[in-house]
């Protein structure tokens, strides 16, 4: 990379994606109207909540003088109760999320992107905090952050099954995952156990090639990992297809089981499929959490 | 080379390859296709995963014996194998005689023929014997050479067009009785003769003989004999036994002179018959034209049959004096030539100026004695180039002065005043009977019955020129039929009359006959001896063995009797004949001949003609193992799911692309009907010039954008229509530019037009000059204008009337400018009648709409935009023109309001007073 045409270019290039990807995740979060987002308390925040008559204790300075002018009490206004949720996120970003069955279908990864940009823009549509989990992005509010995402998602990941990143996970935030969890299910429940007990719930996005369902695959032949450290060879494929179905639907189960352990929601998502019914689908799952918190 | 069933290899051992195809058998199958590699992220769900089965996938069965087959094609292939290898005969010794009889009948087969004589000959080289030829039809020595001198001359053998006489088979066995020991090749045509059997004796004497002859049918055709308005066509065969049909061929030459076949008819053999009859009922003029008939398929002097004057009727005019009675038929002037020459000719009735256009073959003047100038002068011309002007005398001649002085050119002697009667109550001696013909005269050979006699008669002058001209007189000398050449044609009096009057001649069978010898009428029966008695007949052109007609060159002429009855051969080709006028065709085929298949003894070996040529098979087997290969190689990819790839999957959509059938134009019409009226559209008239028609078009997109814009109308991109192809009645208005160039549209076009401004269209026509001329025809697109508008169906016009709808129906204008600011713009004028309510007459027709808006101001100019929706053309100067180009595209608006909206915008003027009235 110390030819400067070449890293000018490959500059280029990524900075190239990066506007793309978030116009699209913009456009796609543009589709979802935010309903209220009030913590139906009074508490801190800019809306309107109630009038009380003032208490021992108020500070004088918290005295609303025009509700208070209108007769002989006086009135504190108070306001709801409007507090930031932590949201982090994982996209996993291997290399087995780069593929696609068909060149009219997008990448897994590119769509998992797009799925946790879109999230990301509507949370903070929402006045919540988004991050990545781990140490790299913390949580952070406002739009620069989307950003930061946009940028950290354009980055690749050489292994071919990344596991999820599970530290600095901060206690009570929500999380959500998006992968294809095809690598070893061990990172994932160690990451949904650990998040169980630091009490973050979320949600896990599976995205699947439409391939990966059906197995149309016949003849013989050697298939690798995206990556290219795997390698398995057969000599009849078809003959590997309800096998492998069998361990697929194993698999989902697996993490179904999981979700319903620790709490989180388990989502399945086809790239053949619209990626708006995935992104309501995960935004109605994080709101409903939220709901069902408060 | 070996032969193993009917195939016989060139390198036969290469056939033990083919052992080695079960081992190949074995190793394909034991080798499992090639594996694709595929990335594929669910692969570590597949780890651990065992193949149930241990073997591996194994190549399908059809695929291996397609690859079997290919292998085995490829060596039998090369094993040379061919089909029909040449049978081996055993060669023998000595001189070899090859007989041909060489008729005819063998013409049709002849190239076959000639390849067995060929391969006979090539074998009898291979053996070193000397070959003779004997021709039976044309018996002479025969030289005893090498087979390579005798391959050499093979091509010059042609068939004659008779069969062998017996005076030709008699020479034919005395040449055989001369020559000693060989052995004999008898190619025999099929048909038998006389004289065979003694031939076939003699030749057996001397050595083996061996017969060639064809298994097919010799067939032939009898001359067609016309009768009843159809020609009878009859074709023959040797050998009965199936049904058969045959087609029969009129040939002739067309009416640009070219041969052709005129006709065709078929005629079936019954399984029994040896014989098959169709009949052809062809219009004159073409019967005239046929020149012979043959069968279709065959190619020989037998099977083709000339036509003589037998079917060609000629056409003669009878012209009689005015006769000022009615209905004394017998004593028509006309009534015996009538009965003579109706059976055998075709007869003309009418004045002679109406009749010399039809330009007949004969004109016929019974009793007529003066012509005027304006008649004799065609005449003349007409006998001058080729006519025959036959005349007889009469009461009117005898008394007439014509000829009697000078020679009148339309007689052939000069004529003595008053003729002369004989053996009448008032004369002496008895009635004269005819001398005996002369042999110069056409007539010469027929036999005159003694009741023929002559009462009376016209006499001719002596002259020195008389003696020549007569054809026939009377037993006293004097001359009964006298003839002179005019031109190419000839003049021939009759010195009696053409009835019973003056002489018993008409009444006989001999004034027939001196007919068809006058070549007038022709005898439509067949020719026979007894009319031909005492001619002599050269030979135009002679048929050869084929059927080919060629020059007769100096052969010999023929006699009559010979000629009618005669089998043909050396001394009679088959051909055309000529005697003075007369044409006869002599077949080699007559209606008599029986043909009879030729039949051999039981110990004579016959072997048949048929010889297929050897045919080496390697070529296209080696193309099936390619074949093989190349759906090897598809079916292989299909297997292995490489096949619809996307790089694949294109290169197969390339092949299927290329049979694609091209697009047929007969969708254009439904494409433009489905584009033009999908939306609203505005059209112009393409005029063919190629910036008045591209502004006509940006013009009407930059009104259509405006009417997009401003109003409800929402028209998609103009059309330009092609007055002459397009229909018109998809658009509600055209605009028609007017360049001086233009064509005129054609009259199917323009009566589109008027259809289209009856039913509601409207046209704006645009002279595009209102800035160096007025309306009118003072420019020329002005006269353009009128002159492409005169057919149109355009009512009176006015100029727009300052109270008109079109002012008012979208926008309220004054103005109607577009790149130039002309005041004159016409519109249909309102009725004279019309009423002026609330200052508005009512315009009835085409519901308010008027048909036509005629103008110079160049609209389309002030209209036009580009693609990219900026103005093309500059309009004023600065604002100003800014302003006119927003006028000119409001009376865009208010135009296409207009047509749209027809009567409703008009009455619009009128809802306050209607308003007033309902009391609102």
């Amino acid at each position: 990379m110390n030819n400067p045409a070449t890293l000018r270019a490959t500059a280029e290039d990524q900075a190239a994606r990066f506007p793309a990807l978030l116009a699209r995740a913009e456009h796609l979060a543009g589709a979802v109207l935010l309903g209220a987002h009030g913590r139906r308390r009074a508490g801190v925040g800019d809306d309107f909540w109630q009038y009380r008559p003032a208490q021992q204790g108020d500070s004088r300075r918290r005295i609303d003088h025009r509700r208070s002018a209108m007769g002989d009490q006086e009135f504190v206004r108070e306001r709801e109760w409007q507090i930031a949720q932590s949201v982090m996120l994982w996209v996993d970003q291997g290399a087995s999320m780069r593929f696609r069955s068909d060149p009219k279908l997008p990448e897994k990864a590119d769509r998992a992107r797009l799925l946790g940009l879109a999230v990301a823009i509507l949370l903070q549509r929402g006045g919540e905090r988004v991050g990545l989990t781990g140490t790299a992005l913390p949580p952070r509010s406002g739009t620069p952050q989307i950003l930061r995402l946009a940028e950290a998602f354009c980055l690749d990941d050489a292994t071919d099954y990344a596991p999820p990143e599970h530290r600095a996970m901060i206690p009570h935030a929500r999380a959500v995952f998006i992968s294809d969890f095809m690598g070893d299910l061990d990172g994932v429940t160690l990451a949904l156990t650990k998040a169980a007990d630091r009490g973050v719930r979320g949600v896990l996005c599976h995205v699947l090639d439409p391939s990966e369902e059906a197995f149309p695959f016949t003849g013989r032949t050697i298939f690798e990992s995206m990556g290219g450290t795997i390698s398995h060879e057969t000599l009849k494929a078809n003959d590997l297809k309800s096998r492998y179905l069998e361990r697929l639907a194993e698999r989902k189960a697996e993490l179904q089981r999981l979700c319903a352990l620790t709490g989180w929601h388990y989502g399945l998502h086809h790239t053949n499929a619209s990626a708006q019914s995935a992104l309501l689908w995960l935004y109605s799952a994080l709101d409903t959490r939220t709901g069902a918190a408060a | 080379m070996t032969v193993l069933g009917g195939i016989g290899f060139s390198a036969p051992w290469l056939l033990l390859g083919l052992l080695a195809l079960p081992i190949l058998w074995l190793i394909l199958r034991a080798v499992p296709p090639a594996p694709i590699r595929r990335r594929f992220p669910g692969v570590a769900l597949l780890l651990g995963l065992k193949d149930s089965e241990t073997v591996s996938d194994r190549t399908p069965w059809w695929l291996l014996l397609l690859r079997m087959l290919a292998v085995a094609a490829i060596i039998i292939g090369l094993a040379g194998p061919i089909l029909n290898p040449e049978e081996q005969q055993a060669d023998g010794s000595g001189p070899l005689l090859i007989v041909l009889d060489g008729s005819w009948a063998g013409a049709t087969r002849w190239a076959q023929q000639a390849q067995v004589i060929d391969a006979q000959l090539t074998r009898a080289a291979r053996a070193n014997r000397t070959v003779g030829f004997l021709t039976l039809t044309r018996p002479e020595e025969p030289a005893f050479q090498s087979a390579d001198v005798w391959r050499t001359r093979l091509a010059g053998l042609r068939p004659a067009p008779w069969q062998p006489s017996v005076g030709n088979i008699t020479r034919a066995a005395e040449i055989a009785d001369t020559l000693e020991g060989f052995d004999t090749l008898w190619f025999s045509d099929g048909l038998g003769f006389d004289g065979r059997q003694d031939m076939l004796a003699a030749l057996q004497d001397r050595g083996s003989v061996e017969v060639y002859q064809t298994g097919a049918n010799v067939i032939a055709m009898a001359p067609a004999t016309y009768q009843d308005g159809a020609i009878t066509l009859t074709a023959k065969r040797a050998v009965a036994g199936t049904a058969r049909e045959v087609t029969l061929n009129a040939q002739g030459r067309d009416p640009a002179g070219n041969a052709r076949i005129l006709a065709t008819v078929p005629a079936t053999f019954d399984e029994s018959a040896l014989e098959a009859t169709a009949q052809l009922a062809l219009p004159a003029e073409l019967r005239a034209r046929i020149t012979r008939f043959d069968i279709a398929g065959q190619r020989s002097a037998g099977a083709t049959t000339l036509v003589d004057d037998g079917l060609r009727r000629r056409e003669v005019a009878l012209i009689a004096g005015r006769d000022g009675r009615e209905g004394l038929e017998l004593l028509s002037p006309l009534h015996y030539i009538e009965q003579a020459l109706a059976p055998t000719a075709d007869l003309i009735d009418g004045s002679l100026g109406d009749i010399l256009p039809a330009n007949p073959d004969v004109i016929v003047l019974a009793d007529v004695a003066t012509l005027s100038d304006a008649e004799q002068a065609p005449l003349i011309e007409w006998i001058e180039n080729g006519g025959m002007l036959v005349r007889f005398a009469g009461p009117r001649i005898a008394a007439s002065d014509i000829s009697r002085d000078t020679e009148d050119p339309l007689m052939p002697v000069r004529l003595r005043a008053g003729g002369r009667s004989v053996g009448g109550a008032m004369s002496w001696g008895e009635p004269k009977s005819l001398d005996a013909f002369r042999d110069s005269s056409p007539f010469f050979g027929l036999e005159i019955p003694d009741d023929v006699v002559v009462s009376a008669q016209v006499v001719a002058q002596p002259d020195p020129t008389l003696a020549n001209r007569v054809i026939a007189s009377l037993s006293d000398g004097t001359p009964l039929v006298t003839r002179k050449a005019l031109g190419q044609g000839q003049i021939v009096l009759f010195h009696v009359t053409a009835t019973a009057e003056w002489s018993t001649l008409p009444l006989s069978g001999l004034f027939v006959q001196m007919m068809e010898r006058l070549a007038i009428s022709s005898s439509s029966a067949s020719i026979n001896a007894q009319d031909l008695q005492g001619t002599t007949w050269t030979p135009l052109r002679v048929m050869d063995g084929f059927g080919l007609l060629e020059d007769a060159g100096n052969l010999p002429g023929v006699d009559g009797a010979d000629l009618a009855s005669a089998a043909t051969g050396p001394d009679l080709q088959p051909g055309i004949y000529a005697s003075g006028d007369r044409r006869i065709a002599r077949n080699v085929v007559t209606a008599q001949t029986v043909l009879s298949p030729a039949t051999w003894p039981s110990d004579v070996p016959v072997r048949g003609l048929f010889v297929a040529p050897e045919k080496p098979l390697a070529g296209w087997l080696l193309s099936l193992s390619i074949l093989l290969l190349l759906a090897d190689v598809v079916a292989s990819l299909a297997l292995s799911g490489r096949l619809l790839k996307r790089s694949n999957a294109a290169a197969v959509i390339m092949l299927g692309l290329l049979y694609m059938p091209a697009p047929a134009d007969a969708q254009d019409a439904d494409a433009f009907a489905l584009n033009a009226t999908a939306e609203m559209t505005l059209a112009y008239v393409v005029t063919g010039n190629g910036p008045v028609d591209e502004m006509s078009e940006a013009g009407l997109r930059g009104l259509s954008d405006t009417l997009f814009f401003r109003t409800s109308v929402e028209p998609a991109d103009p059309i330009g229509v092609d007055l002459e192809r397009d229909e018109l009645a998809f658009f509600p208005m055209l605009y028609w530019p007017i360049t001086p160039d233009q064509p005129r549209p054609s009259g199917d076009a323009y009566a589109k037009l008027n259809d289209y401004l009856r039913s509601g269209g409207l046209i704006l026509f645009d002279t595009r000059d209102a800035n160096i001329a007025g309306f009118g025809a003072a420019s020329p697109n002005g006269r353009k204008l009128q002159e492409l508008a005169a057919p149109l169906d355009i009512p009176p016009l006015e100029p727009l009337p300052s109270d008109h709808v079109l002012t008012r129906t979208f926008y309220l204008l004054q103005d109607f400018p577009g790149r130039h600011i002309g005041r004159d713009v016409w519109v249909e004028a309102a009725p004279p009648d019309a009423e002026q309510i609330e200052g508005m007459p009512f315009r009835n027709l085409n519901d308010g709409v008027t048909p036509v808006v005629i103008g110079g101001n160049d609209w389309a100019a002030a209209w036009a935009v580009a693609r990219g929706g900026a103005p093309m053309v500059p309009i004023g100067r600065g604002f100003a023109g800014e302003r006119q180009r927003e006028l000119a595209y409001r009376f865009g608006v208010n135009l296409v309001m207009h047509v749209l909206t027809g009567n409703y915008k008009s009455d619009q003027v009128h809802v306050p007073a209607l308003l007033d009235r309902l009391g609102q």
